[in-house]
């Protein structure tokens, strides 16, 4: 018994120091069944011009291999405009784009995952949950209260490597740099933490566009977890139900 | 050099008008020339640019025929790891109070990766998609069709769609370059899916636009592709859709090429006729030359030179005529293309090929160097002593005479011997020159006949006039036997032309009559030719449900590849359709053939397939489909006219299954017996007007148009005409001009002898109207031997429809009074011009 508490105290420490143990950490740490938020999204021009819109975002399942609908609820041009992503723990996700004016879905193909989610500074793929065993992982720095890791995606992806900085003591995000072909392309800010049913959760995301000049920030409200949710409310026919 | 500066140019001097003229022979032939083939190659030049700044970075392009395919064909080419970007295109045109607009339906998320959109202003319109996804009457227009319409973004744009009246909504203007010059700039971009309805394209896409990965190499990726899709698609480079095109619209450019050289031809009758009557004229400055040691080589190089230098200017002048006409006959041809080929058309900016200047400036030297041929080498062959005697060398030596009937009566015959093996496609042609050639070559003595037996007329219309303007043209047949030649062609051409297009008319008239017997058809469109909307096939049922409806047909059109061109497709219930229509077998058995492709065990093809694409009677024809390739026996012949290239009548049922595709391009609809057909218009119009987009035309409305369109084509013919009698009464102006230059000291005389103004006045009028006569005579029968020969060549390789000859007496008929008076017309400055000289210089050398 002794030993197995000394062999366990022994690899504790050496346990934090692997990234991947960390990133697995990180989402251990930010389970949850279910999650629901209404998120209202400024998108800052590099002319300083501001379009805020904003939409009903809820989730279930496990980081990876979790479902998630987003629906726009304003402005009034695209209210009920919605996105289905069914993430899978092996492969790139599946999305799916329903537009209530023409009553149709549309299937978001992975070669346009690189392209901006509707005119945010977010693209398509940056709303994919990857599994962790999608990645290789470096732990490139230890910057005193956090970890950078260097993430390289094993499978087509529009990033070629990515850094992420996480706090030590939360095993939060703080920020991640993404790198294309030809340099950085976003970067992505995660602030104003807070606990929330146990889960440290940023309700601020701000991504800047490196080419584009561009912000998009996030702000989450009415964030709450573990509602009761239902399977069947993440389909195509629960995509295609106009709010 | 040396004798050009001191013996052509004075003599040019002197000469100007006739030099004009002879000139002016040579700047229609290469205007003409310049003219339709620059025209012609701009059209097609706008037409594939706007195929390449349209296809972007796309590589390859995969396509089922104009039918288009289902969406999903989308995924399985995504699936090939060679392909980069897929992108889905829906292309369509619609009519604008303007000009055509062409409507692009692009997936507005990944088509980025294949077209760049360049925005005005901040593009946020259609960076955030979002907006112009989410609404589907979002519009991107081109700043050229937003600055002519005033329209700014959030401007509205009414259009007429599958969904009835809509109003659009422009939210992006596209800076001019690119994309944004692709069609004349008349673009305007829309999400796919919106456009998917209003077009009522169901789920299909017409293409998808691929971009390849680094390194993929274009034939293996296009292998690839090909066998992961069968043999129902195209898989091809962007570029040959121009060359679909080109080789479709081939007809047309066959007929423009034949104009231009026939007027380069025609040109080159003038351009001898002057020559003739220089060297004629200048015998005695020739005998000086040769007197005092000019050689017989130095004489013909003169000529020769003169004739090169003529050719020269009229050449330049003939390039810049072309160009102008180039530009005014552009639209014109493009909205002809677009009619006939329902292929949308934006002429842009004139393509000057250099090419084509070269070989336009090529072909008029070289016409002038051989008109100038025969001339140069009589005057080489003149006798110094003969030379400096005056008269009596006006006429032809009989032995010329001679010899050239000789060679008449060899092309003559060769020309039956050609006629008789002319199942041996060349030789229509070989027999059809050897008939002109022993046409031009008789003409000097046939004009030289009919002059003789002109004689009395003249003389008892007017005794003195008359008998002068005859034996002038008795006496010196050098002096007009090259414009009778080139009047003769002229109007031989027209003859033909017309005759052709009188029989087109005829033939037309006859299928419209057998073909086209509904009382109504419901079309998406004013034209018959534009198929970039469609119906959903359930409408038939909604028609069928109206009040005083007899039957509805449903007709699907597209055009497939089949034997390597793009062919129609119409797919119907033959059936039905053969209960009302019978078009007459050409080959096969009329029940039988029908009955078979009912049971869609064969297809009926038109004539002008079988001829053009060499099908037979029982040859099974492969026809790609998106499902597979769709193998039938030709049960059936028949003359049809519904596409120049030709076309195969299918069950609808068959097309349905092979093309997924129930859409529907016309409801051909019979009213019941009894039944006021103006009401039943009216119902179908409140039932179904307001929510899409439906045109009901009446039989007359459609048979107008199809009459309006063939009219368009045969407006082609109008410039052959005006150029063929342009030409004609430059000639007569010319030979009238030299022959009153010539009879100066003869008509000099006359009027010392008392000889009035008037009747040298009547002379001149006289001796043109008899040239016009002879022209007309001989043009006449000319163009009974041309018009037999256009249709044979028009049957076999041109539009392969079967031409019943008729003469066209009619056009015969207006051409004698338009000849006749134009001939006149010719004579009028040239008699002034006699009656005004001074009578001391004519009187001159007395």
């Amino acid at each position: 018994m002794n030993k197995v508490f000394l062999l366990v105290a022994l690899t504790a420490p050496l346990f934090a120091q692997d990234p991947r143990q960390i990133i697995l950490e990180v989402q251990k740490r930010q389970h949850s069944d279910s999650q629901r938020y209404e998120g209202t999204l400024e998108v800052i021009s590099q002319g300083n011009q501001v379009a805020t819109k904003r939409w009903v975002y809820q989730r279930i399942g496990s980081f990876g291999n979790s479902k998630a609908i987003l629906r726009f609820t304003a402005p009034a041009e695209v209210k009920g405009v919605g996105l289905l992503i069914v993430n899978h723990p092996d492969r790139a996700s599946d999305q799916w784009m329903w537009r209530p004016a023409i009553g149709r879905d549309q299937r978001i193909a992975l070669q346009d995952r690189s392209t901006r989610f509707f005119g945010t500074d977010f693209s398509f793929e940056d709303l994919e949950e990857r599994d962790v065993d999608q990645y290789d992982y470096k732990l490139l720095a230890d910057e005193g209260a956090m970890w950078k890791i260097e993430s390289r995606p094993r499978k087509s992806s529009q990033y070629e490597y990515s850094y992420f900085w996480i706090k030590k003591d939360n095993y939060t995000f703080v920020k991640i740099e993404a790198y294309g072909k030809k340099g950085l392309v976003r970067t992505i800010d995660y602030k104003n933490y807070e606990q929330i049913k146990g889960i440290w959760t940023a309700r601020v995301t701000e991504v800047y566009d490196v080419a584009r000049k561009s912000r998009t920030i996030l702000k989450y409200e009415k964030l709450e977890y573990n509602l009761p949710m239902k399977d069947d409310d993440f389909t195509l026919q629960a995509l295609r139900r106009d709010l | 050099m040396i004798l050009l500066r001191l013996i052509s140019l004075p003599y040019a001097r002197k000469h100007l008008l006739r030099c004009l003229l002879t000139t002016a022979g040579i700047v229609l032939g290469v205007g003409v020339f310049v003219g339709m083939r620059t025209a012609n190659r701009s059209v097609l030049a706008a037409f594939n640019q706007t195929i390449d700044r349209i296809a972007g970075a796309a590589q390859l392009q995969v396509s089922a025929g104009e039918a288009g395919f289902d969406e999903d064909v989308l995924d399985q080419v995504r699936s090939l790891p060679e392909v980069r970007a897929a992108a889905p295109v829906i292309e369509a045109t619609v009519a604008t109070d303007k000009r055509n607009l062409l409507i692009l339906g692009v997936d507005m998320l990944g088509d980025r990766s294949i077209r760049s959109y360049d925005l005005e202003g901040d593009d946020q319109a259609i960076d955030d998609p979002l907006i112009f996804l989410a609404q589907p009457d979002s519009l991107m227009v081109t700043k050229k069709f937003a600055d002519e319409r005033g329209l700014a973004v959030n401007s509205r744009l009414p259009m007429r769609t599958m969904q009835g009246d809509q109003v659009f909504t422009v939210r992006a203007i596209m800076k001019p370059g690119g994309l944004a010059n692709a069609f004349g700039g008349d673009l305007a971009i829309m999400d796919i899916y919106a456009a998917q309805k209003m077009f009522g394209r169901g789920r299909k896409f017409d293409r998808i636009d691929i971009a390849l990965g680094e390194g993929t190499v274009l034939e293996d990726a296009t292998r690839k592709l090909q066998a992961l899709l069968g043999s129902g698609f195209q898989v091809e480079p962007p570029s040959s859709r121009g060359q679909q095109f080109e080789s479709t619209s081939r007809m047309y450019a066959l007929a423009s090429n034949i104009t231009s050289v026939f007027a380069l031809f025609i040109g080159m009758f003038i351009i001898y006729n002057t020559f003739a009557i220089a060297v004629t004229e200048r015998r005695a400055e020739i005998g000086i030359l040769r007197a005092l040691g000019a050689t017989r080589g130095q004489i013909r190089t003169l000529f020769l030179a003169e004739s090169a230098l003529a050719g020269l200017a009229g050449t330049s002048v003939g390039v810049l005529f072309g160009i102008l006409m180039a530009r005014a006959m552009a639209g014109y041809i493009g909205g002809l293309l677009t009619e006939v080929y329902g292929v949308a058309q934006s002429p842009g900016d004139l393509t000057l090929d250099p090419w084509l200047i070269g070989t336009a400036v090529a072909m008029g030297l070289v016409t002038s160097l051989v008109a100038a041929v025969i001339p140069a080498r009589s005057a080489a062959r003149v006798d110094p002593v003969k030379a400096l005697q005056k008269g009596g060398y006006q006429s032809l030596g009989e032995g010329e005479n001679r010899a050239r009937r000789r060679w008449a009566m060899a092309f003559g015959v060769a020309s039956v011997v050609a006629f008789v093996f002319s199942r041996f496609g060349i030789m229509t042609y070989v027999g059809f020159v050897l008939a002109i050639l022993a046409a031009v070559l008789l003409s000097p003595a046939m004009s030289f006949r009919l002059a003789r037996a002109l004689r009395p007329l003249l003389a008892g219309l007017r005794p003195v006039e008359g008998a002068l303007a005859a034996d002038s043209l008795i006496q010196a047949p050098r002096r007009t036997s090259g414009t009778i030649a080139a009047l003769m062609l002229s109007l031989a051409l027209v003859i033909s032309l017309g005759g052709l297009a009188r029989a087109s008319y005829d033939s037309l008239a006859e299928w419209m009559r057998i073909a086209l017997n509904p009382d109504f058809f419901v079309t998406t469109a004013e034209t018959l030719s534009s198929r970039s909307f469609v119906f959903p096939g359930s409408l038939a049922d909604g028609l069928r449900a109206i009040d005083g409806v007899a039957e509805v047909q449903p007709v699907r059109s597209v055009r497939v590849m089949v034997k390597n061109a793009l062919i129609m497709v119409i797919a119907g219930d033959i059936g039905n359709i053969a209960k009302r229509v019978h078009l007459p077998p050409v080959e096969g058995n009329s029940e039988e053939m029908y009955r078979l492709a009912a049971e869609e065990k064969g297809v009926v093809v038109s004539a002008n397939f079988a001829r053009l694409h060499d099908a037979h009677m029982g040859e099974v024809l492969e026809i790609p489909a998106p499902a597979g390739i769709l193998r039938l026996p030709i049960v059936g012949v028949v003359d049809d006219f519904s596409d120049q290239q030709g076309t195969l009548l299918l069950n609808r049922g068959l097309f349905i299954r092979y093309w997924h595709d129930d859409s529907v391009n016309v409801f051909r609809v019979y009213v019941t017996p009894g039944a006021d057909a103006a009401q039943v218009r009216q119902r179908i119009l409140q039932a179904f007007g307001g929510q899409q987009r439906l045109f009901v035309l009446t039989n007359r409305e459609v048979r107008d148009f199809i009459t309006r369109l063939t009219d368009q084509w045969f407006g082609l013919t109008n410039v052959q005409t005006a150029v063929a009698v342009l030409v004609a009464i430059l000639g007569i102006v010319n030979a009238l001009t030299v022959s009153i230059t010539d009879r100066r000291r003869e008509l000099g005389v006359l009027q010392a002898v008392g000889g009035l103004r008037n009747q040298i006045r009547h002379t001149i009028w006289m001796e043109a109207i008899a040239i016009g006569i002879i022209g007309v005579a001989l043009g006449l029968a000319l163009g009974a031997v041309q018009l037999f020969y256009s249709i044979e060549i028009a049957r076999r390789d041109l539009v392969g429809i079967s031409i019943t000859y008729a003469y066209p007496f009619q056009t015969a008929l207006i051409l004698i009074p338009v000849i006749l008076g134009s001939a006149l017309l010719a004579a009028l400055g040239p008699a002034e011009s006699a009656v005004r000289g001074s009578l001391i210089e004519a009187l001159e050398y007395e």
